[in-house]
């Protein structure tokens, strides 16, 4: 009795787990159990340092035994791939840094707190999610197109690079609500004068372009009821996800020009709105736009924070980072585009 | 009443005042060796409030009765010194209690052996807890006092903490008496049954069986789970590593904390 009344009939996130494990378990494999417990379980953040704010945090939170895990990386001399990749992908952003307890370490990070001038010391979020603004490689002389920015964690890492008095950047979402909490976000991580029209604002020629698209948000999808889009009202919606998917991927490859980079990236471990929509994606801008993309490796970047992050082994097309319950970030998928035509 | 379960007088004549003198050559007639002899001896000296020496004796006279060799006792009165102060016509009932519940010869003595504290507790109690296995439990007679066999400890457990133990592995896990007692769940702490299952559960290894009893998987049983080391534990049946439970523990310790403090919240709302 006591048991059973806790017991509501068909939560979403009951129906999120049936579906996943019907799904995931073929997808995944004997990787399966270890990702599912760590996705039912507490999730690890990781503290992206802002580096406008005045208060130097970096010495405390060091001090507290996190590390950045992107200065702090694998060894070079562990990894096989040359050090001008590896100097390469960082050269471009010298200045992000995210901030992670270690391995197997359970310590939460306190809220952030504001400096004299309003400006928040850092923002958290999945570590993971710093990964695909790496791997976007945003050089000097960019536009840069943030097709689905909301709220702004994406937004807020790519603009720490500090390159941004160099390039444009562009950020667009849908959703009113969704875009207002972009606003709050950017207000109060970023100092006024680089939030002018001149340095964000919508361009028609990008170069590099960000589809963070919404997605199953699985480990949303698995501890809230709220919101849930495993909510059975709302399974027409979940079904279009992954059309939706292929057609803002379609938008951001046809904003950016020739040469220019698109990189796709999702909080979900679906192969349908992961692979599968990259892959019908190449397929349909070579049809009905003619345009030739060819799918940039990866490998540099996994190998490179191997020791900060799960990575599935041997995906065909873009990596992606697995939870587990040492280092419980992601998922994250990702998949880097490049515009030949 | 009881007269002839009363110490034997060759061994020391029963007067009821003054108290008999204990002293160690009294002990060695007992068939206690030296060394034993002198531990007995100190400890009983080392009881406070001097009513250890009044008991002692009779105490010894009933351990003996029992059928317990004197290295037996001497070890378990070590274990449990508190058995000094119990006076006779207490201990003597404590135990018929126990032969009432069903305990036979040679378990009877096991228990008592393996745990003596359970003569230090109160007869009421023990029923209490034996009606409680019963009536809110389903238990039978015989498993119930399996149960008290193998586990004597639950006479001192909290009832709530009890029943909350019982219906969690009942409701929550889905086992049937028949195999709590089988496997000895009373042994276990409730924290440890909890972090396995749970381990397990979200894993995708371990289903709530729905109402008629039935689940998609194979659940893995209350042995496997309960009565093996950390290490069969987690290669054979929850197919993780170390690392993984470990930080598994930690996570889920805090979510029981929050859990508490959510629970006090509302209640004090
Ligand atoms: C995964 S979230 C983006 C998270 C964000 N990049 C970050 O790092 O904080 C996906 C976003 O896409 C937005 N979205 C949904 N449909 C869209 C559309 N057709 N065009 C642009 N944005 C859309 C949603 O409102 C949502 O904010």
């Amino acid at each position: 009795e006591k048991w059973a009344a806790t017991h509501a009939k068909h939560p979403p996130t009951r129906l999120a787990l049936h579906h996943f494990d019907a799904t995931y378990s073929v997808q995944l494999g004997k990787l399966w159990p270890s990702v599912r417990v760590a996705m039912l379980s507490e999730r690890k953040y990781g503290a992206l340092l802002n580096n406008f704010c005045h208060d130097a945090v970096l010495v405390d939170l060091q001090a507290k035994g996190c590390r950045d895990f992107i200065t702090n990386r694998e060894e070079d001399g562990q990894c096989v791939f040359p050090v001008f990749t590896v100097n390469h992908y960082l050269s471009c952003h010298p200045n992000i840094k995210c901030l992670v307890f270690p391995r197997g370490d359970v310590t939460r990070f306190k809220p952030a707190r504001p400096d004299a001038y309003g400006l928040l010391s850092y923002y958290l979020m999945d570590a993971a999610s710093v990964l695909p603004c790496l791997a976007l490689d945003v050089q000097e002389g960019h536009n840069v197109l943030d097709l689905c920015a909301a709220p702004g964690g994406k937004t807020l890492s790519l603009l720490q690079s500090q390159t941004i008095s160099k390039w444009f950047l562009c950020v667009n979402d849908t959703s009113v609500s969704r875009t207002m909490r972009l606003r709050k976000v950017l207000h109060s991580y970023v100092p006024k004068q680089f939030l002018t029209d001149e340095k964000l604002r919508i361009t028609s020629f990008d170069v590099q372009v960000l589809v963070d698209v919404p997605c199953t948000t699985d480990r949303h999808s698995l501890m809230e009821d709220d919101n849930n889009i495993f909510n059975k009202i709302r399974v027409g919606e979940r079904r279009r996800l992954p059309q939706l998917q292929l057609e803002l991927l379609l938008a951001g490859i046809e904003a950016a020009c020739p040469g220019g980079e698109i990189l796709y990236s999702t909080c979900t471990l679906s192969q349908n709105q992961n692979q599968g929509v990259v892959e019908q994606a190449i397929c349909l801008a070579r049809e009905n736009h003619g345009i030739q993309l060819e799918a940039v490796s990866l490998r540099p970047l996994t190998q490179m924070f191997r020791n900060t992050f799960h990575f599935a082994p041997d995906l065909h097309l873009g990596e992606m980072v697995i939870p587990h319950l040492a280092a419980n970030f992601g998922p994250i998928y990702m998949c880097k585009l490049k515009r030949l035509t | 009443h009881q007269s002839t379960l009363r110490p034997n007088h060759e061994v020391s004549p029963v007067t009821t005042k003054p108290v008999p003198e204990l002293s160690l050559s009294s002990l060695i007639d007992m068939g206690f060796t030296d060394t034993q002899a002198e531990q007995i001896f100190e400890s009983v000296s080392s009881v406070r409030g001097g009513s250890a020496a009044k008991h002692i004796l009779s105490t010894l006279t009933v351990l003996f009765v029992l059928g317990l060799n004197p290295s037996s006792v001497q070890k378990l009165l070590e274990k449990c010194p508190e058995l000094y102060t119990v006076k006779e016509a207490q201990l003597q009932q404590r135990i018929s209690n126990l032969r009432k519940l069903g305990l036979v010869e040679g378990s009877l003595q096991r228990m008592v052996a393996h745990y003596p504290k359970i003569l230090t507790v109160p007869v009421k109690t023990v029923k209490n807890v034996v009606t409680f296995l019963k009536e809110r439990c389903l238990f039978t007679s015989q498993q119930a006092s399996d149960i008290l066999r193998d586990s004597p400890a639950v006479v001192l457990e909290n009832l709530d903490q009890l029943e909350y133990k019982f219906q969690y592995v009942y409701f929550r896990m889905g086992v049937k008496q028949t195999e709590m007692v089988k496997f000895r769940l009373f042994r276990f702490p409730l924290d440890e049954v909890r972090c396995r299952h749970i381990f397990l559960e979200r894993r995708g290894f371990y289903q709530t069986p729905d109402k008629k009893g039935q689940t998609t998987i194979v659940n893995p049983k209350l042995d496997s789970i309960l009565n093996t080391d950390l290490d069969t534990f987690l290669t054979h049946v929850a197919q993780a590593t170390a690392e993984e439970y470990d930080v598994f523990q930690k996570l889920l310790a805090r979510e029981w904390k929050e859990e508490e403090l959510q629970q006090g919240k509302i209640e004090a709302d």
